[in-house]
């Protein structure tokens, strides 16, 4: 019977937490009220009137699949080296903790880094393209990781079956460890695609902090998060209060719309067990 | 179904090395194509290792080290220039866990040979048939071949695996284990489908169950810590054994 109270104040903490994370989200919602419109996802920011967010939204889907794309292959080869090919416990030991190392690097001190090589080394502009390594870099690591817990989720029952019928190993990668992997890899490459979405401080220097009137690879591109960072700090538009807010629902909508359809995919490309679902 | 007859199994001073551990030492044995070779022995005695040799699974460990020679039949196992894929496809193995892929029943039987490249759909469905009627599990699955493998239990579960094992038409057949993992009533099928396949390919079976290997076998052979302590006709073996290792352990007086 000891454990009952203990099992309320767990109850009543996570209620309290829930109703406190709803609250943020309809304060949020509310203050937004004035701007969100189809204008306000539109067109772009004003210093003067009404503005809105349309560039930034762009810039954002823009610089995170790209960004999402090109690490992506990037992670699973080292994932998959990782898991099914480096033969000495010694490699996986130090592959592992250069991987760990990795993903607990501050983003910032990663943008930094980017900003050394190809801002002041390659004598890139601060530009979407800028903007777009910085984010390759910072989820490269992260996909690795995702990469090796799904592949690591692989029974080796299901390899060693493979590989007792004959298969060669990359026969066994392609049939039976990616398919069987896949949905874990889809869940997991939304998580790291929401955490892009967010990123904001590395940006900044990188991709900069305001919209070219002409869309280019080369020209400067805040994201979502780097202008609400901006309206919070340093705009002098009359409903910067407001258009943080409203940007700030935008991003999260868009977060939550990622994560969905990914785990909604994961869940789809799941080999489904009808047994039960006849009975 | 099987036309080419079942290999000799030949052993000579097999040893096996992880790192500094042996896994496997001097191991000497023979037995006649399509006999059934059971391995008894305590937990970590080698009994896997010795099966994982066999079709050379146990190169998957970057520090396994064998010496000695192994014969299939003709094929020297352990010889660097033996093609592995081949060799595997003539030893055919069934885990102590069921091992299906998350395909569907039909696809996992079928993944054998289409790896071997069979593509006509009325080859690969009169294969697929013919393996799981050999399986003894046909009659349980016939028209259910689309749903999912894991919505079959265990022991149906193990049985699709030998047939999945079956449908690349090998010559060898190693089961580690095969009944560890199911009740008694999928035991029992389980070894009447060995009885019923047996002649047509040499099996070598390890299992912790004594009494399974006194139903089943024709030969066994009793390990223990990497050795070969006793190999003998099963009859012989489980009446009057010539070691005292062997007879402690059949007898649960063991250590």
């Amino acid at each position: 019977m000891r454990g009952i109270g203990w099992h309320r104040a767990a109850l009543a903490g996570s209620l309290l937490v829930g109703i406190m994370f709803l609250g943020i989200i309809a304060d949020l919602v509310w203050q937004s009220l004035g701007v969100l419109s189809w204008h306000f996802l539109w067109s772009p920011p004003s210093e003067m009137g009404r503005g809105g967010i349309g560039p930034e939204v762009r810039n954002t889907l823009v610089m995170v699949g790209a960004a999402s794309l090109i690490s992506l292959p990037l992670g699973l080869a080292g994932a998959v080296f990782r898991v099914e090919y480096s033969g000495a416990p010694l490699f996986v030991k130090v592959f592992d903790r250069v991987r760990f190392t990795f993903l607990s690097l501050p983003t910032i001190v990663v943008g930094l880094l980017v900003y050394q090589w190809v801002i002041v080394g390659l004598g890139w502009p601060l530009s979407i393209r800028s903007g777009i390594v910085a984010l390759v870099v910072m989820n490269w690591p992260f996909v690795v990781n995702v990469g090796i817990e799904a592949l690591e989720g692989v029974p080796d029952t299901c390899r060693e079956g493979s590989l007792a019928l004959g298969a060669t190993r990359s026969q066994t990668l392609r049939r039976i460890v990616f398919p069987t992997a896949l949905p874990a890899l889809v869940a997991g490459l939304g998580a790291a695609t929401a955490r892009l979405l967010g990123e904001s401080a590395a940006l900044i220097f990188t991709a900069g902090m305001n919209v070219a009137v002409h869309w280019s690879w080369g020209m400067p591109g805040e994201t979502l998060a780097v202008h609400l960072w901006y309206l919070r700090t340093e705009s002098l538009a009359p409903y910067a209060n407001a258009e943080a807010a409203g940007t700030g629902v935008v991003l999260l909508a868009v977060v939550a719309l990622v994560l969905y359809l990914t785990q909604k995919i994961a869940h789809w490309l799941k080999p489904r067990d009808y047994s039960r679902k006849s009975a | 179904m099987n036309t080419k007859p079942a290999p000799d199994l030949v052993v000579q001073n097999l040893s096996v090395h992880y790192g500094e551990q042996v896994a496997l030492k001097d191991v000497t044995l023979q037995i006649e194509g399509g006999q059934i070779l059971a391995l008894i022995g305590p937990s970590g005695c080698g009994k896997s290792t010795f099966l994982r040799v066999l079709n050379r699974l146990v190169d998957r460990s970057a520090e396994a080290h064998c010496t000695g020679e192994v014969f299939l039949g003709d094929t020297r196992v352990l010889d660097p220039k033996t093609d592995v894929v081949a060799l595997r496809r003539a030893v055919g193995m069934v885990f102590q866990q069921p091992s299906a892929f998350p395909f569907s029943v039909f696809d996992n039987v079928a993944y054998g040979p289409r790896l071997q490249g069979v593509r006509s759909a009325s080859r690969l469905r009169s294969l697929v048939e013919s393996s799981l009627k050999q399986a003894a599990l046909w009659d349980e699955v016939r028209g259910k071949l689309r749903r999912p493998a894991a919505s079959l239990s265990g022991g149906q579960q193990q049985r699709l695996c030998i047939a999945r094992a079956l449908a690349v038409s090998p010559e060898v057949l190693l089961l580690d284990e095969p009944t560890a993992a199911l009740d008694p009533l999928s035991t029992a099928k389980i070894e009447e489908l060995i009885l019923a396949l047996r002649g047509d390919y040499t099996f070598v079976l390890v299992t912790h169950n004594l009494q399974q290997a006194a139903r089943v076998s024709d030969v066994t052979a009793f390990f223990r810590q990497g050795r070969l302590i006793e190999i003998a006709p099963t009859r012989d073996m489980f009446t009057a054994p010539k070691c005292e290792e062997t007879e402690e352990f059949l007898t649960g007086r063991y250590e």
